[in-house]
């Protein structure tokens, strides 16, 4: 894997996953962000099923998580990204990593799907008696993907 | 196939119940935090304002205490599976104190001012703020364990 031989040999990579302390703060730091936005997603996906926050509208659940989740996100990415190109030759070869990036790509589709008819559409979904179908669907596959991609992440430290 | 001999492979070999376990203890423990962190940022005025924190942490708490139930157990279990490495690890009791407070404070600080009627603002920030400071710690105290043996 000529590639991933030459992303891990960057002087800064090589540094970082030499170092004793840098690796497993910025891996302390990723775990940190899936607790932190992983609630929000469990809270958002719950509140679109109709398990929970029923008090609060669907729009106030979405909007006033979203700028959160972004940060959170961001920096989950961001850290993980660090982490796997610093071990990219291990990593190359592994599927479980693999399994995980087509997983982070469906969380794409699966935004670009959703984001127009549920998450930018939620004072519609606030106005409907009953929640409609398309946030139910949105909610399971989101709880879906997520739980895949949290137990892939973990599996990639089981391949050898 | 190399992801469905990865599966059987990891299956065949009992290391995947220690695998399941793991993930069991980290996602237990994401969800216990990740509710608690949503009445912090409430605490905080920092989202989910159109709601008190009360009602907040009425609609978290039963998810908090049975996630933080499986990563307890689980965690137990990864334990016995190897007590002399975790015996001599420098990090883990600090862990293991860290935890303790955490948990602690959640059901006693935490828990009385999140319910509070009328909490002063800066009450509710700085124990929404020294909760999230706990939990993160014992985050990286889990992370420590593994790496600094």
């Amino acid at each position: 894997m000529p590639t991933a031989h030459s992303i891990q040999r960057i002087e800064s990579l090589t540094a970082f996953s030499e170092s004793v302390l840098a690796y497993p703060i910025v891996l302390s730091i990723h775990l940190a962000c899936i607790a932190l936005f992983g609630g929000m997603i469990l809270a958002t996906d719950l509140r679109l099923l109709g398990l929970t926050f029923n008090s609060l509208t669907i729009t106030e659940v979405v909007t006033s998580l979203r700028p959160w989740k972004r940060v959170g996100g961001t920096i989950m990415i961001a850290m993980g990204l660090l982490l796997a190109a610093s071990k990219a030759e291990t990593y190359a070869p592994n599927p479980f990593f693999w399994t995980k990036m087509i997983i982070l790509g469906l969380i794409g589709v699966h935004a670009l799907i959703f984001r127009p008819i549920v998450y930018s559409e939620t004072e519609e979904l606030d106005r409907s008696p009953v929640i409609p179908a398309k946030a139910k669907v949105a909610a399971i596959l989101s709880l879906v993907l997520w739980t895949a991609m949290f137990v892939m992440g973990r599996l990639i430290a089981y391949w050898d | 196939m190399p992801l469905q001999n990865a599966v059987a492979d990891a299956l065949n070999n009992s290391e995947w119940v220690f695998a399941l376990a793991e993930c069991v203890h980290i996602g237990g423990f994401a969800v216990g935090v990740g509710t608690i962190a949503l009445v912090d940022l409430r605490m905080l005025n920092l989202g989910l304002r159109r709601e008190t924190a009360a009602r907040i942490l009425s609609y978290t708490e039963l998810w908090t205490v049975i996630a933080l139930l499986f990563a307890v157990f689980s965690g137990v279990a990864l334990f016995l599976s190897q007590t002399d490495i975790y015996r001599v690890n420098l990090i883990f009791p600090l862990k293991m104190y860290v935890l303790a407070a955490a948990l602690i404070y959640n059901f006693t600080v935490h828990r009385k001012v999140a319910t509070m009627g009328n909490p002063p603002p800066l009450l509710s920030r700085f124990v929404a703020t020294v909760s999230l400071l706990l939990w993160v710690s014992v985050v990286f105290g889990g992370i420590f364990t593994g790496f600094l043996v």
